[in-house]
């Protein structure tokens, strides 16, 4: 009848399901046991991705919040002419921290914290696999988050703009800490978003349900990896301007001081390659969640699945080509600002084909009015109008008329609100019953969508025409008599609207959203798999895949999933698992055992934040406390949370599939995570190397170096490569050694290859300190040191990794199968190797091949 | 403040042209004629926009006031007169004659009474 | 009338850069009006005309076809329409050279040396010949500002460490205002200037009455008020030409009196503001270079110096 077991394939439509029925005894409560959240105080410690998905997407709307509250305040200051209800200073602090609110504290961590709660469940995933990590990144954000708000009131909030142009924000000219706690938010910012894009392009590659291929996988998850990709991508850039900027500050390193051979301009490229890319960063989750509730809005599949999917990567790729279009008013020649235009122009074509595709998927199906549908109207209306202003502003001509005018606040805000808080809006309507089981109210959520819509209509639109009429951004006051009066009351009176439209958002939220599993089910017949039953364990069974929607396919899925007649039905170690499948045919390859709740990472984050903060206030003792402790509960965190090693021989998750419970190497997400984390490093040095040849052209005249620098002889540098490289050679060589059992020998070879290449760097480092060379003098100097400081960060990330091996092998927690700590810290050592090396030639032979001095 | 004083002066001289030949001024004119003259740059003027200048003394009240500059009774007739040469009358003060012409000092006059 | 709008244009290039404006308003609305339409179709419309929107060939169409032909036009004319507002060739004789110094927050302009006379130092105001392309090279004597005025063209950054240039042109006599537009500091909101166009003959005259000396004091109060100027130290930071003050901290105010406004564009300019703004620089704009003087004049002093400046015009 059935062909013989072994031939069969588990995953195929024909196969029977992977686990008969009845279920044992107890297997489902001791599912619901293991997967518990904390109670009482020890919630904090929580790790589950619903739980911390939902804090993470409370807190960014709370930070939302707090930032609207500045703008309505500011709007107040601009309803009338010549107005004193704000002061210049203060007014400046605002939209500071209004703008770095929005986009770091708000935009980009809530549609994170949207990837985060719904991803394992569209995946049928049981968790993301570092939970720990991502509640890590939670926390961090939280209090470093609240930190940045509360400067406001002691009156030394960041009043440099969001942007932070130096010299501006150079010490000189902002020498209070004002400009410390815009980058102390931002540190923070960059850290959760890093660690998320981690945790979300391993999660998504594989996590996801047995037979779900790339080609099946909802759009949400292609919009979320691409986000991944981009974060990793775009972020260093924001990271090295950063480091940069307060090197600058803090030693007076002139990277940005054009009397010193440094110039201004380098950060505007840095900032904006990071800068525009954030914009796509923050829109296309929110895009692929359009894509996902439109189909269910109307019962139809997407139309143009494919093409959709391909304007999201196209979007990602041509977003990091568009950055000069914030710049084209700083005198760049014209022929670059053409490429630019260009550039500019070809990114709308992505953004039509989904507009299009949205409009055709509505035309295929049934459209119903319900709230969520309401707020993707708005989103269309709002949308459109912003990327057509955007359009323009890539014309160069009319772009110098209207940059840094109210023009552009009104076109990014059409953006911004129609591209991203609309989507969420409608997401969270949408979404609120897979977590709280029923709808959000249908009265409320249409007065809500029509006060937000009227309102930011009436405060944005009147905006586009006060800019025309000679309103420039980020002024506190603007004179009687210039016709900008009717205008800016209409913005004022629409702010005071929407702020109506949040209050009641807010109201609903409260009376109507509870996380509880008493589900009404599937209210708005979504086709995809978050629409399952789902506990803190996720799905009961994880579902093999064979279609999009897989629940308008196969309408006995979700009672199958309930009875738990799909795999891994329970556990199988008596710990927290999911199963971990390959990135392009997502088929099963392992099951990976992963961290419950812990209190490492929750103190590893507040200590963080008190490291940052206390540096910020200049307490430095504080901060070295805060700092140790921080790597004590890290070292606590990654000792109790990771590598658990083969606790059983093979675990059988049905379907005559019996997977191992431990891999390393290439297959293990351990591995995948270190090689984004490798990426996310590389672009940072790439930021470097960039920083290098930058200045070099910009400083051509005077020359770079600039004349009378000595450049050290080669000699030194050479052993200082020597020993850098010897340190990976006995890396290679540990790895020998555990292979062949010899786990202490490779601890030792290891702290070797740290001396090693300690002593490479630091040889280095004295090189052109004997040479004469101090940072302080001119940017030749500061960027070679600049070089240093990031070969310096890595020596000291490898001493703690090399350091923790050791004792990971002391205690007998290393072997020959037991290594993925060990492969870890083996990749990033060579990494860093070849990153040593890779500076020490920018430092010794690029002003030698491209020198001017 | 305002964008271009002449502009406004045009407006405003045009606007209070028929007012001004009345023996006592309009305080509306005045209003406008006290903004047009940038007297915001020293004093804090109800009912005007300025930067908020505490060079002089805030204008508020005046009209209730006693004295002018401490010097000369609060008449209608007296504030004209300080307003078009005040250091005629307080040879110590700081502020400077403007210039104003009898007019205009009439319609600024009318329009500081209404500060009580 | 308006003097500092992107849609009241004042000379060629801001008219092309406003004609722009328009083609790309009556475009976009036309697209965004065809936008709407095809979702009230989708939404609303017959299951014919609905099915031919719900397919794959509208997407591509819609979606790549249209944006890349019209876009494709729209980058032939603004490339166009750049180069017809861009600088004329380098060394163009006819064009006359004006540099601008971005400063917190006010606005220093050098008129160089011509055949018709020497070059002067003047503040947050930049007269120009009408029917005549003026080159503006700016630069930046602290951080980055960016010189706007949008009647006349769009706007040019000034960047330390760099000089920019624009090229503007007035085709009639007129007065239009400027203004900062890169966030510059606390008093970024208070930093504009005017600019005067003239007729070729008024530019002469004006030219000829900027490049005389201060005038003398005509009588004992003015004689004062310079001596006070001196006394309490106004000469560390401005200058006077034709005296012992040439600091170059703070504008020059060689010929401050014939100017349309004090502390660039944030107040008039007569005895009256300049006493004020002697006096309380900083409750009238927090945060920029000047002291309060009002501790160190007493009355009379303060009018007196007030009635100089004013004299020199």
């Amino acid at each position: 009848m059935t062909p013989p077991e072994s031939l069969a394939d588990p995953l195929s439509r024909d196969a029977p399901l992977p686990n008969p029925l009845p279920r044992p005894e107890g297997e489902l409560e001791e599912l619901e046991r293991i997967w518990r959240r904390p109670r009482g105080w020890r919630f904090v410690t929580v790790v589950n991705n619903n739980w911390i998905g939902t804090l993470y997407l409370g807190t960014a709307g709370l930070f939302c919040v707090f930032a609207v509250i500045l703008s309505l305040l500011m709007r107040a200051q601009l309803a009338v002419p010549a107005n004193d209800f704000l002061a210049a200073e203060r007014y400046n602090q605002f939209f500071t921290v209004h703008g770095t609110a929005m986009m770091f504290l708000f935009a980009v961590p809530a549609v994170e914290a949207l990837g985060v709660y719904l991803l394992p469940a569209m995946l049928a995933a049981r968790d993301l696999p570092f939970p720990r990590l991502s509640a890590f990144a939670f926390w961090a954000y939280a209090i470093g988050g609240t930190a940045f708000f509360v400067s406001l009131f002691f009156g030394v909030a960041p009043n440099g703009g969001w942007f932070m142009y130096p010299p501006l924000t150079s010490k000189e000219y902002s020498p209070g800490i004002n400009a410390d706690f815009w980058l102390l938010g931002i540190g923070f910012i960059e850290i959760s978003a890093i660690a998320g894009a981690i945790e979300i392009i391993v999660g998504i590659l594989r996590n996801r349900a047995p037979g779900m291929s790339l080609s099946k996988m909802p759009l949400f998850a292609w919009a979320m990896l691409v986000f991944a990709v981009m974060i990793v991508f775009a972020f260093p850039a924001v990271i090295w301007a950063t480091i940069l900027l307060e090197l600058e500050r803090a030693f007076d390193w002139p990277f940005f001081l054009a009397d010193r051979g440094g110039d201004p301009l380098l950060w505007q490229h840095l900032f904006w390659f990071f800068g525009h890319p954030e914009v796509y960063i923050i829109f296309l989750p929110a895009a692929g969640a359009v894509s996902m509730i439109i189909p269910a809005m109307v019962q139809a599949r997407m139309v143009g699945y494919g093409l959709v999917a391909l304007a999201l990567v196209g979007t990602g790729f041509l977003s990091f080509g568009l950055w000069v279009h914030h710049m084209f008013a700083t005198g760049i020649p014209s022929l670059s600002l053409s490429f630019f235009s260009a550039a500019s122009f070809a990114v709308t074509v992505p953004s039509g084909i989904q507009v299009f595709a949205w409009i055709a998927t509505i035309a295929t199906g049934r459209p119903s009015l319900q709230v969520p549908m309401l707020f993707i109207l708005g989103f269309l209306f709002i949308f459109v109008l912003g990327g057509l202003t955007g359009v323009m502003v890539a014309v160069v001509p009319f772009d110098w008329q209207v940059h840094d005018t109210y023009f552009i606040v009104a076109h990014l805000h059409y953006v911004l609100i129609g591209g991203m808080v609309f989507p969420l809006i409608a997401g969270v309507y949408y979404w609120a019953p897979s977590a709280s089981g029923r709808r959000m109210s249908r009265r409320l959520g249409t007065w809500v969508f029509w006060l937000l819509f009227v309102g930011v209509n009436l405060t944005f639109f009147p905006m586009h025409i006060s800019g025309l009429m000679g309103m420039p951004r980020r002024v506190w006051t603007y004179p009687e008599g210039m016709g900008l009066d009717p205008w800016n009351m209409a913005s004022t009176i629409g702010a005071g609207i929407a702020a109506c439209g949040i209050l009641l958002l807010i109201l609903d939220l409260v009376l109507h959203f509870r996380i509880s599993n008493d589900a009404e089910g599937n209210p708005y017949k979504g086709g995809t798999l978050e629409w399952l039953p789902q506990g803190n364990y996720a799905a009961r069974s994880i579902p093999r895949i064979h279609s999009r929607e897989p629940l308008w396919d196969n309408p006995a899925l979700e009672e199958e999933v309930k009875q738990g007649r799909h795999f891994l039905p329970g556990t199988v170690t008596g710990l927290r698992e999911t199963i971990v499948t390959s990135p392009v045919e997502a088929r099963p390859q392992y099951v990976a055992i992963i961290p419950g709740p812990g209190w490492g990472h929750v103190i590893a984050a507040i200590c963080t934040a008190g490291f940052f903060l206390s540096l910020t206030v200049q307490l430095v003792w504080l901060a070295a406390a805060f700092g140790a402790v921080a790597i004590g509960a890290v070292v606590w965190w990654l000792w109790t949370g990771t590598d658990y090693g083969p606790l059983i021989e093979k675990a059988d998750i049905g379907g005559g599939l019996r997977l191992p419970v431990y891999v390393t190497g290439p297959d293990s997400v351990g591995w995948w995570a270190m090689v984004v984390l490798i990426l996310v490093d590389a672009t940072t040095f790439g930021c470097l190397i960039f920083t290098h040849a930058f200045l070099w052209l910009s400083q051509a005249q005077p020359g770079w170096p600039p004349e009378g620098t000595t450049l050290p002889e080669l000699a030194s540098p050479a052993v200082a490569a020597a020993l850098v490289a010897g340190s990976a050679a006995l890396v290679w060589l540990s790895d020998l050694a555990l292979r062949r059992g010899r786990h202490i020998a490779m601890a030792v070879l290891m702290l070797g290859a740290l001396a090693l290449f300690l002593g490479g760097v630091t040889l280095d480092l004295g090189t052109w300190w004997d040479a004469g060379l101090r940072p302080t003098v001119h940017s030749f100097a500061a960027a070679v040191y600049a070089n240093h400081f990031w070969q310096g960060f890595h020596a000291v990330l490898l001493a703690m990794m090399a350091l923790y091996v050791a004792a990971r092998a002391f205690a007998g927690l290393i072997g020959p199968v037991r290594r993925v700590t060990f492969d870890n810290v083996r990749i990033f050592w060579f990494y860093a190797a070849a990153q040593a090396l890779a500076g020490m030639a920018l430092v010794h032979l690029f002003p030698r091949l491209a020198g001017s001095g | 403040m305002s964008v271009s004083r002449t502009v406004l002066l045009g407006t405003v001289l045009a606007a209070g042209g028929a007012a001004a030949q009345d023996a006592s001024g309009d305080a509306a004119t005045g209003r406008a004629l006290a903004a047009a003259h940038g007297c915001t740059a020293c004093h804090v003027i109800p009912g005007l926009r300025g930067l908020g200048s505490h060079v002089g003394p805030s204008l508020a009240g005046i009209g209730g006031g006693r004295y002018i500059a401490g010097v000369l009774p609060n008449t209608p007739e007296n504030l004209v007169r300080w307003l078009r040469d005040p250091p005629a009358v307080a040879p110590g003060t700081a502020m400077p004659a403007l210039g104003l012409d009898e007019a205009t000092a009439r319609h600024i006059a009318a329009f500081l009474a209404t500060l009580r | 009338m308006n003097l500092q709008s992107v849609l009241s244009p004042a000379g060629p290039y801001g008219a092309q850069i406003a004609q722009l404006t328009w083609l790309l308003f009556g475009g976009g609305a036309v697209i965004f009006g065809a936008v709407l339409l095809f979702l009230l179709v989708a939404l609303l419309a017959g299951p014919r005309s609905r099915a031919t929107l719900g397919s794959r060939r509208f997407v591509l169409a819609a979606g790549v076809g249209f944006p890349v032909a019209v876009l494709g036009l729209l980058l032939v004319h603004i490339l166009l329409v750049g180069r017809a507002v861009s600088l004329p060739v380098p060394g163009d004789a006819q064009a006359l050279r004006i540099e601008m110094i971005g400063r917190q927050f006010w606005w220093e302009v050098r008129y160089p040396e011509t055949e018709s006379g020497a070059g002067f130092v003047t503040a947050n105001e930049v007269h120009i010949p009408v029917g005549r392309d003026v080159v503006l090279e700016v630069a930046s004597g602290d951080v980055i500002h960016s010189v706007w005025i949008p009647a006349l063209h769009g706007k040019i950054d000034m960047i330390p460490g760099r000089v920019n240039r624009r090229v503007i042109r007035a085709d009639r006599p007129g007065v239009m205002r400027g203004q900062c537009t890169e966030y510059c500091g606390v008093q970024h909101a208070l930093m504009a200037f005017f600019v005067v166009a003239r007729t070729p003959q008024e530019y002469e005259d004006w030219l000829q009455r900027q490049r005389r000396p201060a005038a003398e004091p005509e009588d004992e109060f003015l004689a004062m008020g310079r001596r006070v100027f001196g006394e309490v130290g106004c000469g560390a930071c401005h200058a006077v030409r034709g005296t012992e003050w040439t600091a170059r901290l703070g504008p020059d105010l060689t010929h401050v009196g014939s100017r349309l406004s004090l502390a660039a564009g944030a107040l008039d300019n007569h005895r009256g503001t300049l006493a004020g703004w002697i006096a309380g620089a900083q409750d009238l704009k927090p945060g920029n270079a000047m002291p309060s003087f009002a501790a160190a004049l007493d009355g009379p002093e303060l009018r007196a110096v007030a009635a100089w400046l004013e004299s020199l015009k």
